[in-house]
């Protein structure tokens, strides 16, 4: 017999309310856990999201410029245009090592089947200078040239889930123009996945667009004149500028304000919890004071005694930890949905992160919430004497 | 003989609310080692304020006690926890074994506190001594009223104690089963152990070797039995 052994048998005479206090601290410490793994998945995910474009400004038209730039990453329409002068303009500046431009439109597709309009995210591209953007890219079949007509590349994703197939034609845009998918990007764990990109000429014959583009992606030649170019760049009547260094400090401020909200609700729950395992340590301990006294006159010192109480707080609050990480990581798509909706620009991929470090600090947390909830009602009836123990309490 | 356990004007005194109680009035105790002694009295008579001083769970007010020769009324509650743990078995009227653990190893709990090896022969000898040579796997809800007391009379013993207190030992047991767990502290004495039995049984406190009376915290009456030595 050890320490352990009695602590664990001492738990075993009140199952039900063991389990519930072990449930309780289950789910406190899944949910820091996966708040945790949300914080550092967050900024890797939105990171790999900015940098998946390629560029490091973009020039869009006047308006809200995040919300473009959001639109850019995601896909979406905006009803404001740039025209092919400004691509000129911005392509002038010194500096500009590449200036892509890009049409996003929203087309449909009939549904053999069902007769139902799909709706696809078009994006109009120059695939020679995309590709120096997005050297990563690699494909199943083979890139268009831009002087192509009816022709497509593809996302991932979007193939597996409507089964597309290199060679297979697709009818599009109005006349249901008949376009045939000449490769399948390779999967890049972005937007990417999801969208038609089109030859940019074609993607305006089919939203009737002539000459007009939604955003202009600028790759610099050397970083450090990111802010000098931009200023240059926005002398350009029409265009606004949008540097991904500003749309990322945004994006992450406001994250930072919802997630700081989430914490503080969090940092509640926590204490709740911890008022909650000690007030159920505390009910355990007194009505067991008799018992102490007992194990006082057959040889156990208040130390003792306080070990067997701290062995069972830790008990309660290890197990509670190891169960609390398995549960969030089980549902940790669920926790996921519930966050996206709260935070204000969330990146498409999955962005919990679960990290070795992560698992060992939370088990690390229930260790020390033990400790804490431990201490007093350990020490509680440490120092009880004897005879108190043995009356049952302090008189 | 030499007294294993002597006490000199014990006084106990405490306070319930604004009253003060006089437990215990300038009480002299002697008990010789090998020694079998009940102590009767109706409640409140001071029994159980006597046999928490003579077992170290409590100090007097006033007065000396000398456990085997040290005296332990003037100890602190950490020198009193070895001697208690090296000298003392207790015996409960509620027996207090923990519920999830079995009879052997409820036997074997104060080995946890006093460090020492467990000595599977030895733990086998005690079950086999209290009448429990069978039964050392059962959890205490499987067992009888007096079984449980062999538990904690065995609970007692592990120590190897000088001396055994037992406060109320059959308090909570029918007449037969009570007799049978004096049997067996007969039988413990006969082997050497010295006993103090408090009880309010009159009958039973006769089979013992020495049988005191309190009354109001004083000691009234003291008799020599003549001993059963059945």
């Amino acid at each position: 017999m050890n320490f352990f052994t009695l602590a664990v048998k001492n738990l075993m005479r009140r199952r039900g309310r063991t389990v519930l206090t072990v449930l309780g601290v289950a789910i406190s410490i899944s949910v820091l856990f996966s708040l945790l793994a949300l914080n550092t998945g967050y900024e890797k995910e939105m990171n790999k999201e900015m940098k998946s474009l390629g560029a490091h400004i973009l020039a869009v038209p006047k308006g809200c410029p995040y919300e473009a730039a959001s639109l850019v990453v995601h896909g979406g329409v905006i009803p404001k245009y740039l025209s092919e002068r400004d691509l000129q303009n911005v392509s002038k500046i010194e500096g500009v090592d590449i200036a892509s431009p890009l049409l996003m439109h929203q087309g449909y597709s009939k549904n053999e089947e069902t007769g139902k309009s799909v709706p696809h995210i078009i994006y109009g591209i120059k695939m020679e200078e995309m590709r120096k953007l997005k050297p990563w890219w690699k494909v199943e079949g083979r890139f268009f040239n831009d002087d192509e007509s009816r022709v497509m590349i593809v996302g991932r994703g979007l193939a597996k889930y409507h089964n597309l197939t290199v060679g297979q034609v697709l009818p599009f845009g109005p006349e249901g123009d008949g376009f045939t998918i000449v490769g399948i990007l390779e999967e890049t764990g972005d937007q990417d996945d999801q969208f038609h990109f089109l030859p940019l000429s074609e993607a305006q014959r089919l939203s009737r667009k002539e000459g007009k583009i939604t955003t202009i992606a600028v790759k610099v030649d050397d970083l450090s004149r990111i802010s000098e170019i931009s200023a240059e760049m926005e002398r350009i009547p029409d265009i606004q500028v949008v540097t991904m260094a500003q749309v990322m400090g945004t994006i992450m401020n406001l994250a930072a304000s919802a997630r700081s909200l989430l914490m503080t609700v969090i940092a509640i729950a926590m204490i709740i919890s911890a008022f909650g395992i000690l007030n159920t340590l505390l009910m355990s301990v007194n009505e067991r004071t008799r018992e102490f006294g007992m194990l006082k006159a057959i040889g156990a010192s208040g130390l003792d005694i306080g070990k067997i109480i701290m062995a069972e707080t830790l008990i309660i609050t290890v197990s509670g930890g190891v169960i609390g990480v398995v549960m969030a990581v089980a549902g940790s798509s669920i926790i996921e949905g519930f966050v996206k909706g709260i935070l204000p620009y969330s990146p498409r991929g999955s962005f919990i992160y679960i990290s070795p470090e992560l698992v060992g600090f939370s088990i690390l947390f229930s260790v020390a919430l033990g400790m804490l909830c431990g201490v007093y009602p350990a020490l509680k009836s440490s120092r009880l004497t004897p005879m108190e123990a043995i009356r049952g309490g302090i008189e | 003989m030499t007294a294993i356990l002597e006490a000199s004007g014990l006084t106990k005194t405490y306070r319930r609310g604004r009253e003060e109680i006089h437990a215990l009035k300038e009480v002299d105790f002697r008990v010789e080692e090998g020694e079998f002694v009940s102590i009767i009295g109706p409640s409140g008579s001071g029994k159980t304020a006597l046999l928490n001083i003579l077992g170290c769970l409590d100090t007097p007010t006033v007065g000396r006690v000398w456990l085997n020769g040290i005296e332990t009324s003037n100890l602190r509650e950490r020198e009193l926890v070895r001697i208690r743990r090296d000298n003392i078995g207790f015996v409960f009227q509620q027996f207090y074994l923990i519920p999830t653990l079995s009879a052997r190893e409820n036997i074997e709990l104060p080995l946890l506190f006093s460090r020492k090896e467990e000595e599977k022969e030895r733990i086998e000898e005690i079950l086999e001594m209290v009448g429990l040579g069978d039964r050392g796997d059962h959890l205490p809800g499987q067992l009888s009223g007096g079984e449980m007391q062999r538990v904690a009379v065995g609970r007692a013993l592990i120590n190897d104690p000088k001396i055994l207190l037992a406060d109320e030992p059959t308090g909570n047991l029918d007449s037969g089963t009570s007799n049978r767990i004096f049997d067996l502290f007969r039988d413990l004495n006969r082997q050497g152990l010295t006993l103090v039995i408090v009880t309010h049984n009159t009958d039973l406190a006769t089979e013992a070797q020495k049988m005191y009376t309190l009354r109001d915290g004083q000691i009234v009456g003291g008799e020599e039995l003549a001993f059963h030595g059945r």
